[in-house]
């Protein structure tokens, strides 16, 4: 059966210009060659992507060099201050090329239809995205060293989660400004007390203009091993400061016997005048802070644990609350029940319209606008969530009822039933194991989400573990990070169990 | 007896369904409806109890008005009316006890029934037409367990529930292949002639009109377009055949014999 004119599936037109015209066409203005070729839909998608693309580097060409004037200048600059941007100006020049010679293949023959080009549009883009995302991998595992220690911390934190009560040991020597008449007696160790001896004790400050002050010889008896002792002084005002040497602070950790030796110059200070005294006493000190008594649970700890639970909560009530609107509002949203007369079909395109805008809409996003409804804390969690979970279930539930097979209920109607029986009988039995499943995926998700939540201020683990990140408290930030790693696997095991058994 | 009258179904997107139609059934009668798909079989079926109303037309069965029904007449109505379906229509998800039972709800209060509460002797009933029916070792199972011809057991289990003084049939053996498909023509004959039930029942396959049948209509486009008794469709010629399955329609082996089958496809 074949017709007039009739043509295999493929074959075009013949053009309308002859080849090499096509191919200088397409060099002016890209597609135009493959438009006059007969292949107008080819040529309008190759234009429009040219025409995107060149707005892109025109955009980030300006962005790479603002403060320059001209195009040419601009366009130096640039190529000039990113490596990215040039080759992706290079694989642009090529599209150009390229798409010239799509045009002279198109024109030329009239059954084939290379997929070239659009490969090279799609590297174009790739360039572009590449620049304009600023990926820079080099970057990223040069930087591995640096993010080591906190990302070790994070991976293993349970040092933290143990601690003990802590005794702070401090030992003093006196050191007498300047050395006049007699200078205080050299400390003597006495049983297993902690002592500090200081030689001289006497001596000077070092000064304003950089003259060092006087060495001190300090050696300390029976601190507790292999833990570090802070040198401070005490001024005779009474003021703490930390011993600097060369811009650091002195830290020394003693011997397995509890011994220490370390020389320190004395620091410089100003000190409001008097008069009358002749000399100053001022203290130096070693300070240690040692662990005392049985090992605990750590507070961030149990800080950690008790955030867990309100979290595992906020998504509980959340979703509890959320099921419970969602399935009035589903049999409202669903078609089948709700396109009986105009007035129903109305309602059912506003409810669908609302659960949309809501389900578009970010819990994070949500959370935001009920905490400043209902300020910090859980609730505004329980609400947002509550709020994204009606539109969600709400959606899921309708596309179960609508998907109901139409034949029980006839089948049941035909009995006799009432309507309520046919309800019980031929619907709710059809319903029960999607809203199951779904209700569980949504709990699932709602906990998971709640796990966030916190960071904009919903409450739960996520106002903690925010909070441990911005105090770059990695240890305590790790278990909080754990845990929710933990309750989230639980609870994918315990979700997928439940769903298998219901559905 | 009931009579159908002047019976017209028009939906609302303008189909005409149905056009027409009248007709007679007798008490005890076997009675099939051929046609094509499409055809208005299933709409007839379904306006006679109701689950489809009729534009226009009576259907007086043993003297009431059924297109005139509501509501508690209505369904009183349908329970005396066992239904079983080309596709079971069977509640996937329940057991197959459950399903059976659930011919009972016209006769248990409602309240009763939210809760499942049916009575010792409907389930002893439900357990009995299961024995009859040779699936009563099914009876705990979910019906989605079942296969076909099983499933369209419990249907015509879940018929006879309603202890009804007709079944309607639409397609019961469509689904089915053709061993299957005796075994449940079969069960309706048995309950045709031993319980002396009116059935009036659908069907595709000719042999299965010619061995089952007592009387035959023949539906076109929703008019009827042929009568006759189980003597006449033997005897039926290639012109009436055409006129109810069109003129392309051929017949299966030369015969009257075998599959008979539209050539035009498509379900009901």
């Amino acid at each position: 059966m074949s017709k007039i004119g009739h043509q295999p599936e493929g074959v075009r037109p013949p053009s309308l210009v002859p080849p090499p015209l096509a191919a200088l066409f397409s060099l002016l203005i890209p597609g135009l060659g493959q438009v006059l070729a007969r292949s107008i839909r080819r040529g309008l998608i190759i234009f429009f992507s040219y025409i995107t693309i060149l707005g892109l580097m025109i955009w980030r060409f300006r962005l790479a060099a603002p403060r320059d004037t001209g195009w040419l200048n601009i366009f130096k600059k640039a190529l000039k201050l990113d490596n990215l941007l040039l080759s992706a100006t290079i694989l642009f020049a090529l599209l150009l090329l390229w798409i010239a010679w799509d045009a002279y293949q198109i024109a030329r023959h009239r059954e084939r239809t290379p997929v070239g080009v659009f490969f090279m549009i799609i590297l174009v883009f790739f360039a572009l995205g590449w620049q304009i995302g600023q990926i820079d991998l080099v970057a990223m595992v040069a930087q591995m060293d640096e993010a080591g220690p906190p990302l070790a911390r994070v991976l293993w934190p349970w040092e933290k989660a143990i601690e003990r009560e802590e005794e702070t040991v401090q030992a003093f020597a006196d050191i007498q400004v300047p050395c006049v008449g007699e200078p205080p007696a050299v400390n003597q160790v006495s049983g297993d007390e902690p002592t500090l001896v200081a030689t001289p004790t006497c001596g000077e400050l070092s000064t304003q203009g950089g003259e060092p002050g006087t060495t001190l010889h300090l050696e300390g008896y029976n601190f507790s091993p292999d833990n570090p002792v802070a040198i401070k002084w005490k001024d005779p005002l009474g003021n703490v400061f930390r011993q600097r040497q060369s811009g650091e602070y002195v830290v020394v950790t003693p011997d397995a016997d509890g011994h220490f030796a370390i020389d320190i110059v004395m620091p410089y200070r100003l000190l409001p005048p008097s008069a009358d005294e002749p000399f100053y006493i001022w203290k130096v000190f070693g300070e240690q802070v040692a662990s005392v008594g049985p090992a605990h649970l750590s507070k961030d700890f149990k800080l950690v644990v008790e955030k867990m639970i309100e979290t595992i909560f906020i998504g509980m009530m959340a979703t509890f609350f959320g099921v419970i609107l969602a399935v009035p509002v589903s049999f409202i949203a669903a078609r089948n029940l709700m396109s009986a007369s105009p007035i129903t079909l109305v309602i059912y395109y506003l409810m669908r319209g609302i659960l949309n805008v809501i389900r578009s809409i970010e819990p994070l996003i949500w959370a935001i606008i009920a905490v400043i409804v209902v300020g910090l804390g859980p609730f505004a969690g329980i609400l947002a969530l509550t709020l994204h979970s009606i539109a969600a279930l709400g959606k899921l539930y309708s596309e179960a009822i609508e998907s109901i097979d139409p034949g029980p209920i006839e089948a049941i109607q035909a009995t006799g039933a009432t309507w309520l029986q046919t309800v019980v009988y031929a619907v709710i039995p059809q319903i029960i194991p999607p809203f199951v499943s779904f209700t569980i995926y949504r709990w699932d998700i709602n906990i998971r989400m709640s796990t966030v939540i916190g960071f904009v201020g919903g409450g739960g683990i996520g106002f903690l573990l925010a909070q441990y990140i911005r105090l770059l408290d990695y240890r305590s930030a790790g278990m909080a990070v754990w845990f929710i790693a933990i309750t989230v696997a639980i609870l994918d095991y315990v979700s997928a169990e439940i769903r298998a058994r219901f559905v | 007896m009931l009579e159908v009258r002047h019976l017209t179904k028009v939906y609302d997107d303008g189909t005409v369904a149905l056009k027409d139609v009248s007709f007679t059934v007798e008490d005890g009668e076997f009675l099939v409806v051929i046609g094509l798909s499409g055809s208005g079989k299933s709409t007839l079926l379904r306006c006679i109890n109701r689950l489809i109303d009729p534009t226009e037309g009576e259907i007086i069965w043993n003297g009431v008005d059924i297109t005139k029904l509501q509501g508690e007449e209505l369904r009183k109505m349908r329970r005396q009316i066992g239904m079983i379906f080309q596709h079971f229509n069977l509640v996937r998800r329940s057991t197959v006890i459950t399903n059976v039972l659930s011919g009972r709800l016209g006769y248990t209060p409602q309240w009763k029934s939210l809760f499942g509460q049916f009575t010792r002797e409907d389930k002893e009933k439900a357990m009995q037409a299961l024995r009859r029916l040779g699936i009563e070792d099914q009876a705990h199972k979910l019906a989605r367990e079942l296969s076909g011809g099983q499933q369209q057991r419990v249907g015509v289990a879940r018929a006879l529930m309603q202890e009804p003084k007709m079944i309607l049939a639409d397609e019961p053996v469509a689904s089915l292949d053709p061993v299957l498909a005796h075994s449940i023509m079969q069960y309706l004959e048995m309950l045709n002639q031993e319980d002396g039930l009116t059935v009036i029942c659908s069907l595709h396959y000719l042999d299965l009109v010619q061995r089952y049948a007592t009387r035959v209509i023949g539906l076109r486009d929703g008019r009827l377009v042929y009568q006759g008794s189980r003597e006449d469709i033997r005897a039926m010629t290639d012109e009436e055949f055409k006129n109810i399955y069109g003129e392309e329609a051929e017949r299966v082996s030369g015969g009257l014999q075998g599959e008979l089958q539209s050539t035009r496809g498509g379900e009901a």
